[in-house]
């Protein structure tokens, strides 16, 4: 695998356009995970009395921030790459200078990781607003670096449908089929426990219901002996589509 | 002068498809090769293989000493690429393109800055850095990617048929400025189906057509080689081709039916002049060869000799 220093350059590109749509996408990015927390957490909350001694809210927060995540550095690395390949044709010139075609994956996984980052922080941002807080400052710094893991994770796999893409309709199946079921299985909304045992070894497959887990021993600062396994998953997962995305998409730039 | 490029048996496949079958040339450092056919020859698929963005299939290909292989950093760095579609990135502006351009391949920013005022003069376009892409005519953007190509001061440059779609003003400044940079020392590797173009700016061009080289040479030297320094088109039904041969083929080096039209070539059209008029013809054209011609001829029909 040709990497180099050069994402950084091709990760500069991408904030240095990125300048132009921040408002937007900030908005964007606020709008939907706001949109839970407050529907869910304030109006169905209402009904749900207390999840193991706490207000729902504290429940939903630390699923809706990975899973907001989930949503920005999936759609940051289809829409947003598959733009930039084939619309905008963007990779052959930036494959024509130092920059392996590597090099331009890489930074633009980065990139999506961090627009996951982007939305993940302003969506705790507005949680702390609310009250619910990390157990202690110093888990801020690590809810952030779960933000980035997750992000990675979900940027590299949204990378992976992109190197199969034939158009935008194609990223339907993907959004429709995957991100969105993934949403309510992962227990983002209610804890997994109640499900029958088919259901339960199904969420277990799923990275969300691992990126969830972790999330909420963070915020919790209980940390169940199971949770090394996730956490192990989480890595594992990324690391591999990381590298299948690299691959696949090379295929797709280089002929 | 001594030799930058070298291909021997360079042959790609797509797939089943076979785009270079086994061609072999070599570039010198200060000229400007051209690489003439039409679409689907092979020209963007060789161009591409120097510049290190496409894998060769087998054959060896040899950039300033160092093999083209894909993703030879090295290579890339030593060339400037004028692609055949305009790929500015349309999320940035004019000097923002440039910049971002200039770290891909390292250059300081104090430098780039300067370098990026130089070059916008060049083609220009200052009056236009702050615009965004689309706020660009084509001849503009054209013209972007010129400097573009220049910004890492590339030991050659590639022109991937760099003036399609272009107005005759907007050609002729792409033409101006790519001869100022042969005039300057620059290595420059044109693939053109303009014939007009390749007789603008190439000391030596290679007739490609399907996936083949079918000529080498100067020009000039190719024209009068393939048919001689003009031509006489009559246009008249193929049923008298029998009659005109009879009276012109002597006076001709050779001719050719193509569609509604009877080429004769020769070295001096005199001769068939004053025929024509004696036979009173009314749709004739006595013109000077050109490359055209020659191309056609290659790879269009062979002549009925």
């Amino acid at each position: 695998m040709n990497l180099s220093y050069r994402i950084y350059h091709v990760f500069v590109r991408n904030l240095i356009s990125y300048k132009r749509f921040v408002l937007t996408t900030f908005l964007v990015s606020l709008i939907e995970p706001l949109f839970y927390l407050i529907t869910f957490g304030i109006g169905m909350g209402a009904y749900m009395g207390l999840f193991g001694g706490k207000p729902y809210l504290n429940f939903l927060v630390p699923g809706v921030l990975v899973s907001s995540v989930m949503m920005s550095s999936s759609f940051e690395c289809m829409y947003g790459t598959f733009v930039k390949m084939v619309h905008e044709r963007l990779y052959d010139s930036l494959i024509a200078t130092p920059v392996s075609a590597e090099d331009a994956i890489a930074g633009d996984i980065a990139w999506g990781a961090f627009r996951g980052l982007i939305s993940g922080t302003l969506m705790m941002l507005v949680a702390m607003i609310m009250g619910v807080l990390p157990a202690s400052p110093y888990r801020v710094a690590l809810v952030l670096a779960l933000l980035i893991l997750v992000g990675g994770l979900f940027a590299s796999l949204g990378m992976i449908v992109t190197s199969y893409a034939p158009n935008f309709d194609f990223f339907n199946y993907y959004s429709e089929l995957v991100i969105t079921p993934m949403l309510f299985f992962s227990g983002v909304f209610f804890p997994l426990d109640r499900f029958p045992e088919w259901m339960k070894g199904f969420a277990q497959v799923l990275p969300l219901t691992h990126a969830v887990k972790i999330s909420r021993a963070v915020f919790s600062g209980e940390f169940q002996p199971g949770l090394w396994l996730s956490i192990l998953y989480v890595f594992a997962l990324g690391t591999v589509a990381f590298m299948v995305a690299v691959r696949r998409m090379k295929k797709r730039l280089v002929k | 002068m001594p030799t930058i490029i070298t291909a021997r048996d360079l042959t790609k496949n797509y797939g089943d498809l076979v785009a270079v079958k086994g061609i072999s040339f070599a570039i010198e450092e200060g000229e400007c090769f051209g690489f003439l056919g039409p679409n689907g020859a092979g020209k963007t698929t060789t161009v591409k293989m120097i510049h290190c963005v496409s894998p060769m299939t087998s054959g060896t290909l040899l950039v300033d000493g160092m093999p083209a292989s894909i993703d030879n950093r090295k290579v890339k760095a030593l060339c400037g690429v004028i692609p055949q579609e305009i790929n500015l990135d349309i999320d940035l502006t004019v000097r923002e393109n440039l910049m971002v351009f200039a770290r891909f391949f390292d250059i300081p920013r104090a430098e780039a800055r300067t370098r990026i005022a130089e070059l916008l003069k060049f083609v220009e376009l200052e009056a236009k850095r702050d615009c965004k892409i689309d706020q660009l005519s084509t001849g503009m953007k054209r013209r972007l990617l010129v400097a573009r190509a220049l910004l890492n001061k590339p030991r050659f440059i590639i022109a991937d048929e760099p003036t399609t779609g272009l107005d005759p003003q907007a050609r002729h400044l792409i033409w101006q400025r790519l001869r100022q940079l042969k005039a300057q020392g620059s290595t420059l590797i044109l693939t053109t189906q303009y014939m007009e173009e390749a007789q603008q700016l190439c000391d030596r061009i290679v007739v490609m057509f399907e996936g083949k080289i079918l000529k080498e040479g100067l020009p000039s030297r190719l024209i009068e080689e393939e048919i001689g320094r003009e031509v006489v088109e009559i246009r008249a039904p193929a049923s008298e081709d029998e009659r005109l041969i009879a009276e012109l083929g002597s006076l001709s080096c050779g001719h050719e039916r193509v569609g509604d039209t009877l080429f004769f070539y020769c070295r001096d059209g005199h001769g068939i002049i004053l025929k024509l008029a004696e036979l009173d013809l009314p749709n004739t054209v006595h013109r000077p060869a050109t490359l055209e011609d020659v191309f056609l001829k290659l790879t269009g029909r062979s002549l009925i000799e």
